[in-house]
């Protein structure tokens, strides 16, 4: 999932400054899950924002509401009114929520509460890791599972640097060197001859990137 | 039908009178508690009252059900212990204990006034005082009908006042409680014998249209051995009780044996032994576990010095000079279970030898009192007990003739004596107004469902309080009570012990997001996952510890102890009560902490006003940021020591979670120092310096810019 991180008080308080009525809104699916854009969040954050307004004299009501998905024009629906309602939108979701709630709302300011950091997973409770760098052509089949793009720090597509030492990498003695890693579970896996095919070249993409699937698309692609 | 009458207590609470007895469990789970007693009593409720401290309103809480809690909390068999969550980690809750001290300390202010009771006009006979009697009579007149008891014995109260002893029930306490039920306006005519002084045709003549059948069981079943109907000092154990607590002295041997296992045996022997008895055995047939007799009566007894003779039946009483010298018994083996599931005692051939005893109490069960005219009035059976038409109304055969109680049972409990009474009571109201009569199914004897091993082993263990008794050598000179009642240090202590049975937490499918916090969170196991995502959080093993509800990021779970927004809406309150400055101080239930604590915070410290809870987790952060939105000066959260926490593993996210608070409100510029987290002191709601150096920040800070 998409793992979030919410922005400092004070980046917060000069984005929303003098913007009027705010309203402060959640997003109930990655964002939730990272403890950052749930109900629970939304309150905490507008509390905290109440506050803020009132110490600094800065006008305004703030009001809160939480979505299954920003990113979902169909859930931003029934609260259109409500936004609309307001000068302004903090969001809680991530990027692409932040951006649907712009396209769908041409005419209110929408700010990001959150920096959208990366796609990972827990790891342990309060602990969340990136794991995955959305390259555009996964290479997971040929690593054991555990990917070079994203966990090596060079991004080294066909083994490792060498400069490794007792299985941690020369950039940071925290991490561990994901080749060292990939090469252990290619051996358990009986995999290893794979290392010794061809080198693999990337086809990285070209950002802003677009899916298109006719099959599934219900008028002609534009 | 909705059967309750309200009422007024002393001054200003305001109480209601349920008498309907039917469970209704479509509509509610009921704890294991309340559904194991005759008349549902909400045990769960009382418990949560004391906890809290809040002793009136646990009588208020108990009397709605029972009219005889003072009673009730010394000699009920509590079947509800017996089924107690709680008893499947450890030991049950002791509920009647708590019940006799909830009663018994509350007991002053209790139940001055009955309000809006408009009397009907109809007027009902009641012939018998026991507890069923008593407990119709009571629900009748708050029905509003006239009620007359009659009753043969000089006294009101059955076998409560002529077969339990005093040491366990001491007259006074029960006169009191009569007393409150008779002040209803309840006329009684004790020493009326019905079915000899006057017929039960006679009553319906009298005026009365319904009659309440209740004469209990009096009558000692026979040995049916040799010896037993012609030698001195053959004594049956009704006879020789009800005549200890009239106050007589009936003459007692050196060495008696009692025969029997019920508790009218036990009680014979253990007020033999206060009567200056040398040695007493109770020769019983079976083993102790057959016993019917309460466990704690029995350990009581032995205590007292009463010898246990166990497996072992009488076959003749012998005698000298047409006295009784010597009980002549047989050992006993158990064979297969007899009809009522027991095993039963098969005699071992060669076994007999004697017991040296000069008196020999018959206590095997007693039977409706072949003197009232019950076969004459084609209710019973000769020689049997009355018979109900319905066991669902306790109608009789005869039209506005109802019966209940060990009349109809057999010697039973008083707590079934009371529900026959109440049930009576609906019946009869029912029957008066010409309404179809409500029909009760006894409680389905619904075994408790069981807790997993893993439950069993994650939850904290907490030790049953020990009452208090007389030391053996006192008790044994005298019929004084034996138990006396809890203190409260130990009442609420003991009331903390509840898990809070279906008072947990549930989950609203249409939000959660199945991000699975609960299930990782949950100090017993409760949430459980499915294949595809969702989670259910099983009722009976969740203890409402809290922690999922703020765990759970969008809000989907609620609990029924102190749901959401319970909190801030005591915290609302507490701030309307405007100080200069206002603290708002979170105070956990289970700290060591009396009322007189609580009193002297108020005095002590006007500025902090108290919130309770059940345990810190429940205090999230944005209801700490929003009582300071609100105006607290200060916020103080006050966590009861880790020996009395049932969740000393959810105290470290609490405690992050303060600290992250802080971190926010120094952001703010609000300053974190604003919000202090302390331990509870080992005794008492605060420590002194803690709440004065907090004090003196907020002054220094000055006013919450808030405000
Ligand atoms: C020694 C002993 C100890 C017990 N200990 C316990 C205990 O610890 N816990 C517990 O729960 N239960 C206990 N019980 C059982 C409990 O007391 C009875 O189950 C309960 O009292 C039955 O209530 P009742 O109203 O049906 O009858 P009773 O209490 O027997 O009352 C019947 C009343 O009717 C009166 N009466 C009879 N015939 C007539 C008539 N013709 N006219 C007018 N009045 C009449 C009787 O005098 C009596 O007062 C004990 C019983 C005994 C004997
Ligand atoms: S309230 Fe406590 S015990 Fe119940 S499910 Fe939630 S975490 Fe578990």
């Amino acid at each position: 999932m998409i793992i979030l991180t919410r922005k400092g008080l004070d980046e917060i308080e000069e984005m929303i400054k003098g913007c009027g009525s705010l309203l402060v809104l959640g997003c109930e699916t990655c964002s939730a899950m990272c403890f950052t854009g749930g109900q629970r969040q939304v309150e905490e954050l507008a509390s905290l924002i109440r506050m803020k307004k009132t110490m600094s004299g800065d006008e305004g009501e703030v009001v809160e509401d939480a979505i299954a998905r920003q990113c979902e024009i169909e859930f931003i629906e029934p609260i259109a009114d409500k936004i609309k309602g307001c000068n302004a939108v903090l969001s809680l979701a991530c990027g692409a929520g932040v951006q649907t709630l712009a396209k769908v709302f041409p005419d209110t300011r929408i700010f990001p509460a959150l920096n959208t950091k990366f796609i990972g997973r827990a790891v342990e409770r309060g602990v969340w890791a990136e794991v995955c760098m959305a390259c555009g052509d996964c290479i997971l089949g040929r690593t054991a599972g555990i990917c070079p793009v994203t966990r090596c720090a060079k991004g080294l597509l066909n083994g490792p640097c060498g400069g490794a030492s007792g299985g941690k990498c020369e950039v940071s003695k925290d991490r561990p060197c994901a080749w060292q890693e990939i090469y252990h579970a290619m051996k358990r896996l009986n995999m290893l001859h794979y290392l010794k095919e061809k080198p693999q070249v990337k086809d990285w993409p070209i950002h802003p990137d677009k899916v298109v699937r006719e099959d599934l698309m219900t008028v002609e692609s534009t | 039908m909705d059967a309750g009458v309200s009422f007024q207590t002393g001054k200003a609470q305001k109480g209601e009178i349920r008498m309907d007895i039917r469970a209704n469990r479509e509509q509610e789970d009921y704890p294991p508690c309340k559904l194991a007693c005759p008349i549902q009593t909400d045990v769960r409720e009382y418990v949560q009252l004391i906890a809290e401290r809040r002793f009136k309103e646990a009588l208020i809480s108990i009397r709605r059900q029972n009219p005889l809690p003072r009673t009730c909390g010394r000699i009920c068999t509590h079947p509800c212990e017996t089924v107690c969550k709680r008893g499947q980690i450890d030991n049950p809750i002791a509920i009647a204990a708590l019940k006799r001290f909830a009663a018994d300390s509350s007991w002053k202010d209790q139940y001055k006034e009955v309000v809006s009771v408009k009397p009907t006009g109809h007027k009902v006979a009641i012939i018998g005082s026991g507890p069923a009697g008593l407990s119709a009579a009571h629900d009748l007149a708050l029905f509003g009908h006239h009620v007359t008891i009659f009753e043969s014995l000089p006294a009101l109260g059955g076998m409560l006042r002529v077969g339990v002893p005093e040491y366990r029930l001491p007259k006074a306490v029960l006169d009191e409680e009569i007393q409150t039920i008779t002040d209803l306006g309840i006329e009684t005519k004790p020493g009326i014998r019905i079915g000899e002084d006057v017929k039960i045709s006679d009553l319906f003549e009298q005026g009365y249209e319904a009659v309440f059948v209740a004469v209990g069981a009096h009558e000692d079943r026979k040995l049916g051995i040799a010896g037993e109907e012609d030698l001195e000092g053959v004594v049956s154990a009704v006879a020789l009780l009800r005549a200890v607590n009239q106050g007589q002295k009936p003459k007692v041997g050196k060495k008696v044996a009692v025969i029997g296992g019920g508790n009218t045996a036990i009680d014979s022997a253990r007020s033999l032994v206060r009567m200056g008895a040398e040695t007493v055995h109770v020769v019983y047939r079976r083993s102790m576990e057959e016993m019917p007799a309460a466990r704690e009566e029995i350990e009581e007894a032995i205590r007292e010095g009463v010898q246990m003779t166990y497996l072992t039946s009488p076959v003749e009483i012998r005698g000298e000079n047409k006295k009784v010298s010597s009980l002549r018994c047989v050992k006993n083996e158990l064979g297969e279970p007899d009809a009522s599931g027991r095993r039963s005692p098969q005699p071992v051939p060669g076994s007999e030898f004697s017991l040296d005893v000069d008196m020999v109490v018959a206590a095997i069960g007693q039977v409706l009192d072949s003197s009232f005219p019950a076969h004459d009035l084609e209710l019973a059976k000769k020689g049997k007990a009355i018979h109900i038409a319905d066991p669902g109304t306790l109608s009789t055969s005869r039209s506005g003739v109802f019966a209940g109680g060990d009349a109809v049972t057999g010697p039973a409990t008083a707590i079934k004596a009371i529900a026959a009474g109440k049930q009576a009571a609906v019946s009869i109201n029912a029957y008066l107004k010409g309404e179809s009569i409500p029909v009760v199914r006894s409680n389905e004897s619904v075994p408790p469902e069981k807790l997993s091993s893993t439950v069993v082993e994650k939850t904290r263990k907490f030790p049953r309080c020990e009452t208090i008794s007389v030391p053996v050598a006192d008790r044994v000179k005298s019929f004084d009570e034996v138990e006396s009642v809890l203190s409260e240090n130990l009442a609420i202590g003991e009331a903390l012990r509840c898990l809070h049975c279906y008072l947990g937490a549930t989950i609203d499918k249409e939000k959660c997001i199945s991000c699975l916090n609960c299930v990782q969170t949950c100090p017993v196991g409760a949430p459980a996952t499915t294949k595809m995502g969702e989670i259910t959080i099983d009722r009976f093993t969740c203890q409402a510890c809290g922690v999922c509800v703020l765990e759970c990021p969008v809000q989907a779970i609620d609990i029924e102890l102190q749901p959401r927004g319970y909190v801030m809406s005591q915290v609302r309150e507490a701030l309307s009560d405007s100080h200069n400055p206002m603290v708002i101080g979170f105070f956990d239930y289970y700290g060591n902490f009396g009322p007189g604590d609580i009193r002297n915070l108020k005095e002590n410290y006007p500025s902090v006003a108290p919130v309770m809870v059940y345990g810190l987790r429940r205090i999230d952060t944005s209801d700490i940021f929003k009582s300071f939105e609100l105006g607290a000066d200060g916020v103080i959260l006050a966590g009861c020591p880790v020996e009395s926490d049932p969740f000393p593993d959810a105290r470290q996210s609490v405690e992050r979670r303060v600290e992250n608070a802080k971190v926010m409100l120094d952001a703010l510029g609000l300053d974190g120092r604003r919000l202090l987290f302390v331990e509870m002191p080992k005794q008492g709601l605060v420590d002194k310096q803690q709440v004065e150096e907090l004090m003196e920040i907020v002054s220094d800070l000055g006013p919450n810019p808030m405000k």
